[in-house]
């Protein structure tokens, strides 16, 4: 017999990693919308996320608002660095978008390596942001970092949908998307758009990391499992949209969860895939996109 | 003698092994319309890219007499070379607002500059003000090209250059398309037209270059050209 309050209990828990996956979906789309590129180094922003906010905390002495405020733009930078000396060098060569996927994900084991050398082996994690809770409703704990997630997530979203429409910078990355050769002949500095989208990316990636380390602690090599969950994520919500990618993190999320408290911890996995395969048959172009398709018939 | 809007001087262009622009020059002369024609396949489009460099070769570009031709693309748009691309390559997904919004880019966040600009746009296209909201991607073929020129507009172009503007649109908007760029040129606009439909074409220029197989073959006044005929026995060239 299913403990009802357990089952609760999960979908929360499922609903704050969907989110958390979201946001890492969303950081896949913002490369992909300027570039075309699928940066399969994406798991790795959130790694480094935890971490360095991680080490600042336990060996600077800095409290988590300033930490977290640090750690942004350290990982940023990495992401710039990224583009600049792997991605862009590529693409200036002209090599296929495959190779460059591949050199992205190449990255990412290159800087879990480096992080192993440089940090040791020891998974991290702080103290949630407020202390105390959790919130307790009809039994089910509602700890005080889920609302961390749920309001930063909503934040990001709302923050990414303002950029993206109402900026100069945002609206030239959509044009890059779209069209790079006519954006570039209106003025708009394609290659610096596309370190635009890695900062921007990294930086997104970096905060679900500090979002999720107090529930979830990090490691070195949690890029990769983040990364996956976040890329089907974003498949699901139809790659491309930042709603699209939060939707399928939270359908996501919710999955595992539901497939924990019913089958088990180890279906976790078998549920993520399951959902992805079940989605790409009934919608393949994403949940969002298929929404959009059927609200346009009916006009 | 004045100094040429745009010159360009032995500007070649390959795609792999294919040399699709051989070694070409030609001008255009401040506040000049010059057209330039051919068949399919002559390498017309192929010019236009390699003198934006979307499509880079060797060869000279000058712009006012300054040597442009190590410019990367998007540094073309500050000095006011602006190219309407085959297709018309606007933002399918975007409004018509901000369509205009992006070629008004060169003006950074100037937001009192941008609607001026917008504003001589309506006066030349007054659809485009009832349309924008509109996804670019659902207007008709006719309105697409007021927006696509409308949007180079927005860029305060002082060479526009346009690739095939008429094409796949109805003879009475390819004409009104056109009639809209002549009177862009009485105003005093330099404008570099590659165009299909010749006597559309020809009506508004004063000075035509004819393109064969990646070559010029020849230069010279429209109105020497009075029929396909004419055209004919250049492309055979």
């Amino acid at each position: 017999m299913i403990d009802v309050v357990q089952l609760a209990q999960n979908l929360i828990n499922g609903v704050g990693l969907g989110l958390i996956y979201g946001l890492i979906g969303i950081g896949f789309c913002v490369i992909y919308n300027a570039s075309g590129i699928v940066n399969f180094g994406q798991g790795v922003f959130v790694m480094l996320g935890g971490m360095i906010c991680a080490t600042f905390l336990a060996h600077a002495g800095l409290p988590i608002w300033l930490a977290a405020l640090v750690t942004v733009p350290v990982v940023a930078l990495i992401g710039v660095a990224m583009e600049v000396a792997i991605v862009r060098p590529m693409w200036k060569r002209g090599a296929s978008i495959f190779a460059i996927i591949l050199a992205t994900l190449a990255c990412q084991m290159l800087i879990e390596q480096v992080t192993l050398l440089g940090l040791g082996d020891q998974p991290r994690t702080f103290d949630s942001f407020t202390p105390g809770g959790p919130l307790m409703v009809g039994g089910v704990a509602l700890p005080y970092q889920f609302f961390w997630v749920l309001g930063c997530g909503a934040l990001m979203v709302a923050g990414l949908w303002a950029f993206f429409t109402r900026t100069r910078s945002g609206r030239a990355l959509r044009a890059c998307s779209q069209n790079a050769e006519a954006a570039a002949l209106l003025g708009v500095p394609v290659r610096r758009m596309m370190m635009l989208s890695f900062a921007l990316s990294a930086g997104l990636g970096a905060v679900a990391g500090i979002l999720i380390t107090p529930s979830q602690i990090t490691a070195y090599n949690i890029g990769t499992p983040f990364g996956v969950n976040g890329f089907i994520a974003a498949i699901i919500g139809g790659f491309g949209s930042a709603a699209g990618a939060v939707t399928g993190g939270i359908l996501l999320g919710v999955f595992q969860a539901l497939a924990i408290a019913l089958l088990g911890a180890s279906f976790k996995n078998v549920a993520a895939l399951s959902v992805l395969l079940v989605v790409l048959l009934v919608f393949p172009q994403g949940i969002l996109a298929q929404i959009k398709t059927l609200r346009s018939s009916r006009r | 003698m004045t100094t040429p809007l745009l010159e360009i001087r032995d500007l070649s262009a390959r795609y792999g092994h294919v040399e699709a622009l051989k070694p070409t020059s030609l001008t255009v002369a401040e506040g000049e319309l010059v057209t330039i024609l051919g068949p399919n396949g002559a390498g017309k489009s192929t010019l236009l890219r390699a003198v934006t460099r979307l499509t880079p070769g060797p060869g000279a570009i000058l712009f006012k007499g300054r040597d442009v031709s190590a410019l990367p693309t998007h540094k073309l748009s500050e000095l006011g070379i602006i190219l309407v691309q085959e297709g018309r390559g606007l933002f399918g997904d975007m409004s018509v607002r901000e369509n205009l919004v992006l070629g008004a880019y060169n003006a950074g966040g100037d937001t009192a500059e941008i609607a001026a600009r917008m504003e001589k746009v309506f006066s030349l296209f007054p659809r485009l003000k009832e349309r924008l909201d509109q996804k670019a991607a659902l207007m008709s073929g006719g309105e697409q090209q007021m927006l696509a020129i409308g949007r180079a507009m927005m860029a305060g172009p002082k060479l526009l250059m346009l690739d095939e503007p008429s094409l796949g649109l109805a003879p009475r908007v390819a004409g009104e398309i056109l009639e809209t760029l002549g009177e862009l040129n009485r105003q005093g606009l330099g404008i570099l037209l590659v165009e299909q439909k010749a006597p559309l074409a020809l009506r508004l220029a004063r000075r035509v270059y004819v393109l064969s197989l990646g070559r010029i073959v020849a230069e010279l006044p429209s109105h020497e050209i009075k029929s396909h005929h004419d055209l004919a026995r250049y492309y055979l060239h």
